[in-house]
């Protein structure tokens, strides 16, 4: 169980929520509004004093239970060295044995085994954003918390991630950032809305998409035609 | 190219201590009473001994410095932490009459001092401004050699000269005793370096990564730098400030064998000893009256290298 009890910090302003095991939660807000501070403050990149992993303060938990327990990933790959490879990366993702095997599936899964040997820092933002997802499926954290990481895929790709998640195999708890709302409809995850800091609005996924609340947090921006959430070009304000 | 190098430095290894002004005769020097058994044995055998683990011990700091903070211009010497070492070395020349504990004490005083200046400010400094670090390095770098000119002025003929000589890096040795404790502290320093290479590959990705991956980034952090400082601090006070070599050999290693840098340790330690050794080899046959000191040499070569790095720097490293 994960517990926000009342976090202040930098931008967000008094967020509460609870995470019960096999549930799964997506992050929804504005540029700006707080979710990838309160992402960074779930895994204690930032510290503070007002998480709970199964009633245990966050920053009591020794490091190596805690990186077992909760993982970040980011929107984007950073990394210093210019001559560490995919393979490279994916073994530092693991924590108890250096399994090839394991590695190798995880790259057929997401298509990009030819990538095997190459340079991290060669790779296209689309690619770093695979292998990140891919890292996170070899650590496989209690809590793993994923930044937009559909925002720079092809369609295709997309569609992958998607099945990847529904199918709950390669991840236990999932929280994820996402400014897709087709993306987070069909999850179907519990839905938590910031708007500058501070939680707008928190519950089951079938209540924030109800059209009168989809009205007062996006305006006119976004349509529903057929059950899929548009874009909408012409209308905005 | 990899056997090839091997095989060279081996060799300039084992000539090294041959070479000289005055020349060895090799048939002698098992003959404990000729005065070719007591050059080889007493002057050059150490020197060269001495000249290796300084040259690995500066590579090796160079390569953990700019793994540390990210940075491919950050070593010891570009933060100002060698500087740190001189001036504390200087201080002792000249109120403790060069007493080696004393040069020892302030030399490490010195480069800790400054090593702490750093890591505090790097912690206020977000972790992508490693060039605002930089800057801090050459202004600690700029106040140190300042406080240098100071001591000149304080002090007498005799010991303003074994200051110059001092910073001008020195690898006159006369026997092992002097040698001993850079021996240990090499071995020591590669030890600790190679048994922190785990958590030095997680740093090579990101701080992020690192914590993510239940690191102690902070504490790690610490204790790089810490070792580090305290072995380039040894290295200053024997054999003077160095500088270079702690910039060009991570560089050419990298180049030479394109691995992440955590597979590099025992190459950088390696061939950094080989470096100096051959700049050795160089300063003292190139002279005619006397050796050229060995820091002209590496910053000879250093310089020019240096500049070509600036220049080249975005294409390798973003």
């Amino acid at each position: 169980m994960l517990h926000v009890a009342d976090l202040t910090c930098q931008i967000l302003k008094n967020v509460s929520f609870t995470l019960r095991e096999g549930e799964n939660l997506t992050i929804l807000g504005n540029n700006g509004s707080g979710k990838t501070t309160l992402a960074r403050a779930l895994c204690h990149l930032l510290p503070s004093q007002n998480i709970f992993l199964e009633g245990k303060n966050m920053g009591e938990i020794a490091s190596h239970l805690r990186s077992q327990a909760i993982n970040y990933i980011p929107t984007t790959l950073d990394i210093y060295d210019e001559y560490l490879s995919v393979s490279d990366y994916l073994e530092l993702n693991q924590f108890e044995s250096a399994d090839s095997r394991k590695r190798e599936e995880i790259l057929e899964v997401l298509e990009i085994e030819h990538l095997k040997d190459s340079p991290c820092q060669s790779l296209s933002s689309g690619e770093s954003s695979l292998l990140l997802i891919a890292g996170a499926m070899l650590h496989r954290a209690q809590y793993t918390i994923l930044d937009e990481p559909t925002a720079n895929l092809d369609q295709a790709k997309k569609v992958k991630i998607y099945r990847l998640l529904k199918s709950g195999s390669y991840f236990q708890n999932t929280i994820i950032i996402t400014h897709d709302l087709n993306l987070a409809y069909k999850l179907g995850y519990d839905v938590l809305y910031l708007e500058e800091g501070s939680a707008r609005f928190f519950g089951s996924c079938g209540d924030f998409f109800d059209p009168s609340r989809l009205e007062g947090c996006f305006g006119n921006a976004v349509q529903n035609i057929g059950g899929n959430f548009v874009v909408n070009y012409d209308e905005i304000r | 190219m990899k056997y090839v190098s091997l095989l060279l430095s081996i060799a300039v290894l084992v000539i090294a201590p041959f070479f000289g002004e005055i020349a060895v005769n090799i048939q002698q020097i098992f003959n404990p009473a000729s005065s070719s058994s007591m050059l080889f044995w007493e002057i050059r055998f150490p020197r060269v001994i001495v000249a290796f683990c300084s040259g690995a011990i500066l590579a090796l700091a160079g390569l953990v410095f700019q793994s540390v903070f990210r940075n491919p211009l950050t070593t010891p010497f570009t933060l100002g932490v060698a500087s740190g070492a001189t001036l504390g070395t200087a201080l002792a020349i000249v109120f403790f009459g060069g007493i080696l504990f004393w040069q020892y004490a302030l030399s490490f005083f010195g480069a800790l001092l400054t090593v702490a200046v750093l890591f505090l400010l790097s912690r206020s400094l977000k972790s992508a401004q490693t060039s605002s670090l930089l800057l801090v390095g050459i202004a600690l770098s700029f106040f140190y050699s300042a406080a240098l000119m100071v001591l000149y002025y304080l002090s007498d003929f005799e010991q303003s000269y074994s200051i110059v000589r001092f910073t001008m890096g020195s690898l006159n040795i006369v026997g092992f005793d002097t040698a001993y404790p850079i021996i240990i502290v090499s071995l020591l320093f590669l030890a600790s370096i190679h048994l922190l290479r785990k958590p030095l590959r997680l740093l090579l990705t990101s701080l992020d990564f690192a914590f993510l991956k239940g690191v102690h980034v902070t504490r790690l952090v610490m204790s790089l730098l810490l070792l580090t400082s305290l072995a380039v601090a040894l290295c200053v006070s024997v054999v003077g400030p160095i500088g270079f070599v702690g910039l060009i050999v991570p560089h050419i290693i990298k180049l030479l064998y394109r691995r992440s840098s955590d597979m590099l340790i025992l190459p950088t330690f390696f061939y950094g000893g080989i470096f100096l050794v051959a700049c050795d080899l160089v300063a003292r046959n190139l002279g005619a009256a006397s050796d050229i000191p060995i820091g002209v040499v590496t910053s000879f070569l250093g310089g020019p290298f240096f500049i070509y790095l600036i220049l080249h720097r975005h294409k390798g490293s973003r």
